[in-house]
C-alpha cells in the first residue's frame, strides 16, 4: 500500500500557463521569479503520476522536496518504496 | 549498439528518420516504434520480427507467428537472432520510443538480444528515460555509443541553419535571441519555425517570445494553434483524445467530413503530424504536442469530452479493437458498460495474446467502480501467474454474482465460469467435483444477436477444451475425445488456431489411454499419427516449442519409449522440457519426470529412474485429487526402490497407500518386484495373481503384460521353466499388436525371453526385436546414418523383412506369413535389390540402420 501522502515542493522552470497547471490539478502553483513553483499532498503513485506528466509534457524539473514541517526522526510510512 | 536517451521534444525520432533517409545508406533498415503504453511484449515483438523481415528480405514471404496466450519472449529473442543472423549485408535495428514498453518481461528479453547480436547488425534505440537494460559488457567493450539531451540540442549556428532551410528570414540577433529562449531544444525551435514561417513581423515573435516567462511549448503551442484555421483546429483538438487516427474516426469524432486532407496536409507541413503506415490512412500526433492539446481539450471542452470517448469507444469496437474501445470507454466515465466489456472480451483479449494489457484495464478501474463482473477478469489474471487461491476466491465472487444476474447475462456467465473452473481443477489435479458441473458446456450457446454468438464461440471453445482436457486427465474417455474434437472443429470454424492446437495436443495425450485390459489394433501407432498431426499443426503457427503443443510432444516422447525407441523418445522429452519453461502446472512436468523416469528405466538406469518417479511422485502429492496416473507413478517408484536394493524404503511407501490404491494392477506388481527382490517368488506370484485373473483395476493392458512378465521371473526362479515361458508367451502375445518394448526392459526380461525356444516362437519378429534392445543394440542406438535413403518398400516386402532379424528359415516364414514360399523368395529378392545387400545378415543391419525394422512403419 502506498504511504500516507506527505506535503511535496516541485520547482518547474518558466511559468506554466492555465493549460499546462491543468495537468496537476492536486497542486496548488506560484510563481518564483522565472519558475513555477507547485506543492500539494502526494502519496507515492500520486507522485509518481506527476514526475510522469513533468515527464510527457517536456518540462523543466529543477528541484522537488518534501517537507517536513518538524524535523522528527523517521516518520512511520514515510519513504516512498515499495 | 547505440541508445539516444533524451527527454520529450529533444528530436529523438528526427535524427533518427534523417540519419536513416541520407544518401549512401548501405545498411537495411528495421524500424519498430513501440506503442503508446505497450503492456504485453508480444506485440512488440512481432512487430520488430515483421520489420526485420520486410528489412532483410529473409523469410519475407513466410507468415509471421500467430499471437498466443503462452508467449515465450525468450525463445522469440532467438528467433529473432536467427533471422538476424541469416540476413545478408548489414542491417541497422531502430527500436523507437523504448520506455512505453511497459511489459516487466520485455527488459530481459530484450537484453539477451541486444548482448548477442551479430556483428554485421547495429541497433539503435530511443527512449525518453533510460531504461534497464543490462548492457554494461557491451559498454565495457566499447561497442555501446550513447547520445543524450546535451548532444541533441541545437547550437546557435544550426539554429540558424534551420531556420535559413525553413525559409525563414530572422536577424543574427534575433536568431540568437530564439536559440537562448529555447535552449536549443528541437521541439520548440520547430514550433517556432511553424509560427514563424509567414508570420508577417518576425523580429516582433521572437522578441515578445524571448520576453515570456511562459514554458516554451506551453508558448509555442498557443501561437501555432492560434494561427490555424478553425476546421484544423476543430479537428486537432477532439481527435488529441486519440492515440492513433484516421480520416473515418476524425470525421465521426469532429462531426465533419474531409479530415483525411487536413490530416495530409498537416503531415505535409511538418506540423507534429506524421502517418503510421506507407498507405498514409493511420497517423498519430507527436507525444508532447498530442499531451498539451489533450489538456487544451480537457480546459476548453470539459463537457464535450465524455461523448467524444463513447463515440471512439463505438468505432473501435466495430472494428474488432477491443482494447481501445474499453479503454475510451473507461475515459468517458462509463464503469459499467466499461466491466461488461472487459468481461465479455477476457478470453479472446487472453487468446489474443492480450493479458497484460487487460490488467491494465482492470487496474485502471477506480476503487468506488469495482464490479462482480470484474472478478472473471481477476480470476483469469491469478490463473495465469499460478496464484490457484487467490483465482478460487474470484471465482467464488463470479460464481456468487451469476446466480442473479441481469437479464440475458447468465448463460455467458455460468458458461465462463465453469471453464475457468475447469481450468484451476486441473492445475490442481482435483478433478472430481467440477466435471459433474460443468457438461453442461457441451451444449451449445444460443446468443441472441451475431456478435453475442460470435462472442460466446470463443468462450465456448474455450470451454470445450478445458472439458476435454480435465477429462482425459481424470480419464472420462471417451468424452474426452469427443469434446476435444468438437473443440478443434469450432475452434478450426472460428480462426482460433492456437484452441485447435490445444484441443488436438490434448486429443493426443488422451488417445494414448486406453481403459480396457487388451491392446487395440494400432492404439500407439494411432496415438502417435494424432500427436505428430497436432505437432505439425503448431509449427506451422511457429509454436513447435511451446506450452501448447507439450501434452502431443510429450505424449509421442512416452509411445516411442513404450516401443523402445530410447534415443527418439529422448529427443522429443528434451523439445517438450523445452515447451515447458513457462508453465509450471504441477500435473504436466509430473508426466515429464514420469517419462524421463520411464525413459530411464527401459535403459536399465535404476538410479536416474529413481530420481524421476521420485520428484513424480513428490509432485502427484501436491496435487488434490486422486491423478489419473498416479498408481504407476506410485507403482514404479516402489519397483525402482526394490530393484536397488532398498525394499525397506518401497515398504514404507506401500504402507502409506489406502486399500483402494493398493489393490489397483499397478501397486500389486510393485508388490510383486519387492518380493522378487526378497527373494520370495511365491509370493510375488501371490501379488500379481488379481492382475492376472483381471480383478485388479489397471490403468492398461501394458500394467497386465508387466504383471505376466514379472509372474514368468517368479515361476523361473521357482525353477518351472515352462510356466515361465508361459507367461513370456502371454506378455509378447500381449505386447504384439503395438510392438511393447518397455515392460520387457523395465522388468528385466531378457534371460526369461532367452530362454523361449526361438524356433517355435509365435512372435519371433517382436522377440528379436526385443532381445536387440535389451542387449542395447536397439534400433534407434544408432544415429539416423547419412546414407542415401533405400526404395520404398512394399507392404509385403515389410512383412518379410521383419522375419529377418528371426532364426526362421524361408518356409518357416512362409508358414508364419500364411503365403507360398514362392513370394516370400520374390520379395527378398526384392529387399536385397532395395536395400542395396547381398545377404540376410546385411540386409538386417541395413534396415536397422534405416528404422525400417519397427511393425509401426508397417503400413
Amino acid at each position: 500500500m502506498d504511504p500516507a501522502p506527505a506535503p511535496y515542493m516541485i520547482r518547474i522552470n518558466g511559468h506554466l500557463g492555465a493549460t499546462l497547471l491543468s495537468a496537476f490539478p492536486a497542486l496548488a502553483p506560484r510563481h518564483d521569479g522565472a519558475h513555477t513553483v507547485l506543492t500539494g499532498m502526494l502519496d507515492c503513485s500520486a507522485l509518481y503520476g506527476v514526475l510522469a506528466e513533468i515527464e510527457a509534457l517536456g518540462l523543466d524539473l529543477l528541484e522537488i522536496q518534501k517537507l517536513t514541517p518538524d524535523r522528527k526522526s523517521p516518520e512511520p510510512g514515510g519513504r516512498c518504496s515499495p | 549498439m547505440t541508445i539516444i536517451s533524451a527527454p520529450a521534444g529533444s528530436g529523438k525520432t528526427s535524427l533518427l528518420r534523417a540519419w536513416a533517409g541520407r544518401p549512401g545508406q548501405a545498411h537495411r533498415l528495421a524500424l519498430v516504434q513501440v506503442q503508446r503504453d505497450q503492456r504485453d511484449a508480444q506485440q512488440f515483438w512481432l512487430a520488430l520480427l515483421d520489420a526485420i523481415r520486410h528489412a532483410t528480405g529473409v523469410n519475407g514471404g513466410a507468415e509471421l507467428p500467430a499471437v498466443t496466450p503462452d508467449f515465450n519472449g525468450h525463445a522469440m529473442a532467438d528467433r529473432v537472432l536467427s533471422e538476424l543472423a541469416d540476413a545478408p549485408g548489414g542491417v541497422t535495428l531502430v527500436i523507437d520510443d523504448l520506455h512505453e514498453l511497459r511489459s516487466p518481461e520485455a527488459p530481459s528479453q530484450l537484453t539477451q538480444l541486444l548482448t548477442s547480436l551479430p556483428p554485421h547488425v547495429h541497433a539503435i534505440l530511443t527512449t525518453r528515460h533510460d531504461v534497464r537494460l543490462r548492457l554494461h559488457r557491451l559498454r565495457l567493450a566499447g561497442e555501446l555509443a550513447e547520445i543524450r539531451a546535451a548532444d541533441l540540442r541545437f547550437s546557435e549556428r544550426e539554429t540558424r541553419e534551420l531556420l535559413d532551410a525553413s525559409g525563414i528570414a530572422l536577424s543574427a540577433a534575433g536568431a540568437a535571441l530564439l536559440h537562448q529562449r529555447t535552449e536549443g531544444w528541437a521541439a520548440g525551435l520547430r514550433l517556432a519555425a511553424l509560427s514563424l514561417a509567414g508570420h508577417p513581423d518576425a523580429e516582433r515573435f521572437v522578441a515578445e517570445f524571448s520576453g515570456s516567462d511562459r514554458t516554451v511549448a506551453e508558448y509555442l503551442i498557443a501561437e501555432m494553434l492560434e494561427r490555424q484555421p478553425p476546421d484544423v483546429l476543430d479537428l486537432l483538438l477532439p481527435t488529441s483524445l486519440l492515440d492513433r487516427v484516421n480520416g473515418e474516426l476524425a470525421d465521426l469524432l469532429t462531426g465533419r467530413p474531409g479530415s483525411e486532407r487536413i490530416l495530409l496536409t498537416l503531415e505535409d507541413a511538418n506540423a507534429f503530424v506524421e502517418s503510421l503506415d506507407p498507405g498514409r490512412t493511420w497517423f498519430r500526433y507527436h507525444h508532447l504536442f498530442a499531451d498539451l492539446l489533450r489538456l487544451e481539450v480537457r480546459r476548453t471542452l470539459p463537457a464535450e469530452i465524455p461523448a467524444l470517448h463513447r463515440r471512439a469507444a463505438g468505432w473501435f469496437i466495430r472494428h474488432g479493437q477491443v482494447a481501445e474501445a474499453i479503454r475510451h470507454t473507461q475515459a468517458a466515465g462509463d464503469w459499467l458498460d466499461a466491466a461488461r466489456l472487459l468481461a465479455d472480451h477476457s478470453f479472446s483479449l487472453t487468446l489474443d495474446g492480450q493479458a497484460q494489457t487487460m490488467q491494465a484495464l482492470l487496474r485502471a478501474f477506480p476503487r468506488g467502480e469495482d464490479h462482480p463482473e470484474l472478478a472473471l477478469v481477476r480470476a483469469m489474471g491469478d490463473l495465469a501467474q499460478g496464484r490457484l487461491d487467490e483465482a478460487a476466491a474470484h471465482l467464488a465472487v463470479a460464481e456468487t454474482y451469476a446466480k442473479t444476474p441481469p437479464p440475458g447475462r447468465q448463460r455467458r456467465l455460468r458458461v465462463a465460469v465453469a471453464a475457468l473452473k475447469l481450468s484451476l481443477a486441473r492445475r490442481r489435479g482435483h478433478l472430481a467435483g467440477v466435471m459433474e458441473q460443468a457438461r453442461f458446456l457441451a451444449s451449445p450457446v444460443t446468443g441472441p444477436s451475431d456478435e453475442d454468438i460470435a462472442l460466446g464461440s470463443d468462450l465456448r471453445a474455450v470451454a470445450l477444451m478445458n472439458l476435454g482436457t480435465a477429462e482425459a486427465w481424470s480419464l472420462g474417455l471417451p468424452e474426452a475425445e469427443r469434446h476435444l474434437r468438437e473443440g478443434a472443429v469450432l475452434a478450426r470454424e472460428i480462426g482460433r488456431p492456437y484452441l485447435e492446437v490445444g484441443c488436438l495436443a490434448q486429443l493426443g495425450f488422451a488417445s494414448i489411454f486406453h481403459g480396457a485390459a487388451m491392446p487395440k489394433i494400432d492404439a500407439f501407432a494411432t496415438t502417435q499419427r494424432r500427436c505428430r498431426e497436432a505437432i505439425a499443426l503448431a509449427e506451422r503457427y511457429g509454436w513447435g516449442t511451446e506450452p501448447v503443443i507439450a501434452p502431443a510432444l510429450m505424449t509421442l516422447a512416452g509411445t516411442m519409449v513404450w516401443l523402445g525407441e530410447f534415443d527418439e523418445g529422448e529427443r522429443w522429452l528434451r523439445r517438450t522440457e523445452r515447451a515447458l519453461q513457462t508453465d509450471t502446472g504441477p500435473d504436466i512436468r509430473l508426466l515429464l519426470h514420469q517419462t524421463a523416469g520411464m525413459l530411464h528405466a527401459g535403459r536399465g538406469r535404476h538410479p536416474e529412474a529413481l530420481q524421476e518417479f521420485g520428484a513424480a511422485e513428490h509432485l502427484a502429492s501436491q496435487l488434490e485429487g486422486s491423478q489419473a496416473l498416479a498408481n504407476q507413478v506410485t507403482g514404479w517408484l516402489i519397483a525402482t526402490q526394490a530393484r536397488l536394493g532398498r525394499p525397506g524404503e518401497a515398504r514404507a511407501v506401500l504402507a502409506a497407500l489406502d486399500d483402494g490404491r493398493a489393490s489397483s494392477g499397478e501397486i500389486r506388481n510393485a508388490v510383486a518386484v519387492i518380493c522378487l527382490a526378497d527373494g520370495d517368488p511365491g509370493g510375488a506370484l501371490g501379488a500379481v495373481q488379481s492382475v492376472l485373473d483381471g480383478t485388479a483395476p489397471v490403468l492398461g493392458y501394458v500394467t497386465v503384460v508387466e504383471a505376466d512378465l514379472l509372474a514368468g521371473l517368479a515361476h523361473r526362479a521357482l525353477g518351472d521353466q515352462r510356466a515361465a515361458s508361459q507367461a513370456a508367451e502371454r506378455a509378447l502375445a500381449l505386447a504384439e499388436s503395438d510392438r511393447l518394448v518397455l515392460p520387457f526392459a523395465m522388468t528385466g526380461s531378457a534371460a526369461l525371453l532367452e530362454a523361449l525356444p526361438r524356433h517355435q516362437a509365435a512372435h519371433a519378429a517382436l522377440l528379436a526385436d526385443l532381445l536387440d534392445v535389451l542387449h542395447g543394440s536397439s534400433p534407434a542406438a544408432k544415429e539416423q546414418s547419412s546414407l542415401p535413403p533405400a526404395e520404398e518398400l512394399s507392404p509385403g516386402e515389410l512383412r518379410v523383412l521383419r522375419y529377418l532379424p528371426t532364426n526362421l528359415s524361408r518356409p518357416e516364414i512362409a508358414s508364419e506369413l500364411s503365403v507360398s514360399l514362392n513370394t516370400v523368395s520374390t520379395h527378398l529378392r526384392s529387399v536385397y535389390a532395395k536395400l542395396q545387400v547381398r545377404d540376410r545378415s546385411s540386409a538386417v543391419q541395413r534396415a536397422r540402420e534405416l528404422r525400417l525394422l519397427g511393425a509401426r512403419r508397417t503400413p
